[in-house]
């Protein structure tokens, strides 16, 4: 029998917990299964340093080669260490690094009011009534509680009861017939009884939008009688301790039904978290919430139903489902909301999800006369274009990097991020929160590399000009250089103006993950442009969507080509348009049964099977276009 | 890490006509200009050089420089594809010279990606690599079943295998291949070689595989070196 080893895991601010485990367990296992969250953006291969640890006490292993090329020799002599790659060899004590800096993280919630939208018509389909009602008073020719109530429910309105009830809700019917002397409200989801309560409280009905991401999780609470927002609640992805993308966690949770669960609980609870706080912010009892949208990649929705997502990760990426689907809050179960139906949307194929339907509802692009196209900047980029009556999807991996992730110096959008760079004899930057920067996030990345081929720092392939770092300013010579390695990298920040002990710096590495990541999307939207035949001068509109795409330069995307060259008034930020999507369909029964057609009709084009894709992604990984052969 | 520099083969002036210059061609090569390549080329078969000369002084030089760029990460897949095009018309007149002159190729390479999954980038600039090292490619495509493989392995004699896997999903069907490939009673007849963004040196030792190549260049630096270790006859 192996040796056990006790570890324990301190984080930045002084948590701490102690697991034992046998020796050869992996670091981020044994971290997991103390529930410490540690990122592993890539999954926990050895290729990015999210996950890395700083051994306070005790025996580690030598450091392997996937550790020495992602931390450097610096960081490993002083006992860091990719928890990933790393098997415990005895008892040790290890820091989380970095810290979870989720505070002043920017997730972006709606973006819109729908008080001015005069199209928008609240009808939620849930309605709450209160009637009068006897209990039944016969002994001899019997009637039943329930069929008192429904019978005075029908009465007053026009809803024909036509479901049975289910047991939840038939448990609460004696009491709320007699407790206030036959004075009940009653609450229904279209036409099937979804709660009975004693007294009158019809005007407190309240539903919550969520839209699930891959990387993080926001919620609305929304009052169904006014259309009123009146929480808003968001946090990172708590799944992202399986890898950062799609794929990686598809992966996790492959052919193990159990590793789906882990995945499942993960969501679900964070979204059972979520509900709690927002109604204790609003002040409203979760009884209350009776309708939750969700919305999400396809892998987060089947996931969230705890559908095996496996096939979802083999060509052809096929979805298990794509109807739209009402799940009652007890069978899932969603504790903090036991008396919602929870409304999931359509998918439209394995990697064109309800996130995507819900932006196509928000940004009405199906009812565009003009062509248009809305842009989701993420972990996957989905592209929608067209005009009315003709919709075309497609979805493009690309991959973490524009958010920060396997980049050397990157980071999520929180407090000490670059995001902005000006570059003229030399190099400024902002960042978020202004506070000293930490590293660098997806809208300083993108940023950062418009400047640098403006100022003759990087060529259009992508290459550093380190050959010709002498025709540049002084200034930015000095930034220009070569690594330990030998390889070049640019200096983004000096340890000296830094919030770190190290100058924050652009590797070669780095550009060219940016140049597949950015080459995904615009190969995505040059793809659908070729299929629709819609040349740059046709656009009336490109719209970014997602809560990345509100923080990017417009100006410098186009120049890396991550946009098409469209005039930048031409592009406009949607905001959170998955979230509003979702917020639309609490609030209407109309639009949520809008983009059931809509999912019909959105005719999906897969990449990766496309004969010209190639050829269009291998062009659209350059910076600028290439000349002319 | 130096900065590649361009290898110029030692006497090739000894094996070119009198005040020959292969410069253009290097640099055609190594620039992607393939319309140029395709003339020089032609040019020099027409005034009577050896083929295995153009190709291993006119070509190769222009070729390896940027080969050894793209290992160091210095150009990135566009520039290497563009290369790799320029190089294909150029030996794509050389082949059947030397066809003719009975060159054997370095062994039949069978290569393919897995099971589902579709893309097949990586896939065609190793398998463009290959062919340029002298290797005889049999390339299957993309989504390619474990049974594809086995067919083909057995019709053409294959000597090495190389299995592409882009996904972090379908990984897993190179693991499933080589056991198909042992359930065949063939594991030993060849080499397989495994390769994609996802894979590991590690996943290749997990799983059974010969070896892993980190890029295109390790994947022929790869094929080289295990073309000559011992395996079984085919039948």
């Amino acid at each position: 029998m192996s040796k056990t080893v006790s570890v324990t895991f301190v984080t930045a601010d002084q948590q701490e917990k102690t697991v034992i485990g046998n020796v050869g367990d992996s670091m981020l296992e044994l971290a997991r299964q103390a529930g410490m969250e540690i990122d592993a953006t890539c999954g926990g291969r050895g290729r990015c340093r999210s996950c890395r640890v700083k051994a306070l006490s005790g025996a580690v292993p030598p450091p392997s080669v996937a550790d020495t090329v992602q931390l450097g020799h610096e960081e490993v002599q002083e006992r860091f260490r990719l928890s990933c790659q790393t098997k415990v060899i005895d008892d040790c004590t290890l820091l989380l690094a970095p810290p979870r800096e989720e505070t002043g993280h920017k997730i972006l919630s709606t973006g819109r009011k729908f008080d001015e939208d005069e199209d928008f018509g609240l009808d939620s389909g849930i309605l709450k009534t209160k009637i009068t009602a006897k209990a039944p008073t016969e002994e001899h020719h019997q009637t039943s509680d329930i069929d008192e109530i429904i019978s005075a429910l029908e009465a007053k309105t026009s809803i024909k009861v036509s479901s049975t009830l289910r047991l939840e809700v038939l448990r609460k019917v004696p009491v709320a017939l007699r407790k206030d002397f036959g004075e009940l409200t009653v609450t229904t989801f279209n036409d099937e009884i979804i709660d009975v309560e004693p007294g009158d409280t019809s005007d407190k009905k309240y539903g919550i939008a969520f839209d699930i991401g891959t990387t993080s999780i926001v919620g609305s609470l929304m009052d169904l009688q006014t259309g009123e927002e009146l929480a808003t609640v968001g946090n990172v992805n708590p799944q992202a301790v399986y890898g950062g993308d799609l794929m990686s966690r598809i992966a996790y949770a492959m052919n193990d039904t159990k590793k789906l669960q882990t995945l499942r609980a993960k969501a679900l609870n964070a979204v059972n978290d979520h509900i709690k706080a927002a109604c204790k912010q609003a002040g409203v009892s979760t009884e209350h919430v009776y309708k939750v949208v969700v919305v999400g990649n396809t892998c987060m929705h089947h996931v969230f139903l705890g559908i095996d997502v496996t096939y979802l990760g083999l060509a052809p990426y096929a979805p298990s489902m794509q109807a739209p689907i009402v799940v009652p809050a007890g069978d899932l179960p969603l504790k903090a909301a036991p008396n919602a139906r929870v409304c999931l949307l359509p998918v439209i194929a394995g990697f064109v999800g309800a996130d995507t339907i819900a932006c196509v509802l928000a940004t009405r692009i199906y009812d565009s006369e003009e062509p248009r196209a809305l842009v989701d900047i993420g972990t996957n980029g989905e592209v929608v274009m067209g005009r009315r009556g003709k919709l075309m999807a497609c979805s493009a991996p690309a991959g973490p990097a524009l958010e920060g992730g396997q980049i050397r110096h990157g980071m999520r959008g929180s407090v000490g991020a670059i995001e902005k760079v000006t570059i003229d004899d030399d190099l400024s930057f902002e960042t978020i929160g202004d506070a000293p920067a930490i590293g660098i996030c997806g809208s300083g990345l993108i940023d950062a590399i418009a400047k640098m081929l403006a100022a003759g720092v990087v060529d259009p392939s992508g290459r550093f000009r380190i050959k010709k770092r002498d025709d540049l300013p002084p200034a930015l010579r000095d930034r220009l250089r070569n690594d330990a390695e030998g390889k070049a990298e640019f200096v983004l920040a000096w340890a000296s103006e830094s919030g770190k002990q190290e100058d924050i710096t652009l590797t070669q590495t780095d550009l060219r993950q940016l140049q597949l990541a950015k080459g995904a999307i615009f190969s995505g939207i040059v793809t659908l442009q070729n299929v629709m035949k819609l040349p740059n001068e046709a656009f009336a509109e490109i719209m970014l969507c997602g809560g990345f795409g509100n923080y990017i330069s417009i100006e410098s995307s186009i120049d890396i080509r991550l946009l098409p060259d469209i005039p930048a008034e031409k592009v406009t930020y949607f905001g959170n348009a998955a979230l509003l999507g979702a917020q639309m369909a609490l609030l209407s029964e109309t639009e949520r049964d809008r983009a059931r057609t809509l999912a019909g009709e959105i005719e999906h084009v897969a990449l990766a099977a496309h004969p010209d894709f190639q050829d269009i992604f291998v062009d659209a990984m350059a910076f600028m276009e290439p000349a002319e052969a | 890490m130096t900065e590649p520099t361009l290898q110029i083969p030692e006497g090739w002036a000894e094996r070119a006509p009198e005040g020959w210059d292969w410069t253009p061609l290097w640099e055609a090569v190594e620039n992607g200009g393939h319309i140029f390549t395709d003339e020089f080329v032609q040019n020099s078969i027409d005034i009577g050089i050896d083929p295995r000369t153009i190709l291993d002084d006119g070509l190769f030089p222009g070729f390896n420089l940027q080969g050894d760029r793209f290992s160091e990460q210095i150009i990135f897949i566009p520039e290497m594809l563009i290369t790799a095009r320029a190089m294909k018309a150029g030996l794509a007149l050389i082949r059947p010279l030397l066809a003719a002159k009975a060159e054997k190729p370095l062994g039949v390479f069978v290569i393919g990606t897995v099971l589902g999954d579709m893309h097949d980038i990586g896939q065609s600039i190793v398998t463009i690599m290959l062919e340029n090292a002298g290797f005889k490619i049999i390339n299957l495509g993309t989504d390619v079943h474990p049974d594809k493989f086995i067919e083909t392995a057995v019709a053409e004699g294959a000597d090495l295998i190389g299995f592409s896997a882009l996904l972090s999903t379908t990984v897993y069907y190179q693991k499933v291949t080589i056991e198909e490939f042992e359930k065949a009673g063939h594991r030993n007849k060849v080499k397989i070689l495994i390769g994609g963004a996802p894979t590991t040196q590690e996943w290749a030792d997990e799983i059974g595989a010969d070896g892993w190549g980190r890029d295109a260049i390790a994947a022929v630096h790869l094929a080289k070196r295990l073309i000559a270790e011992p395996r079984e006859a085919w039948a």
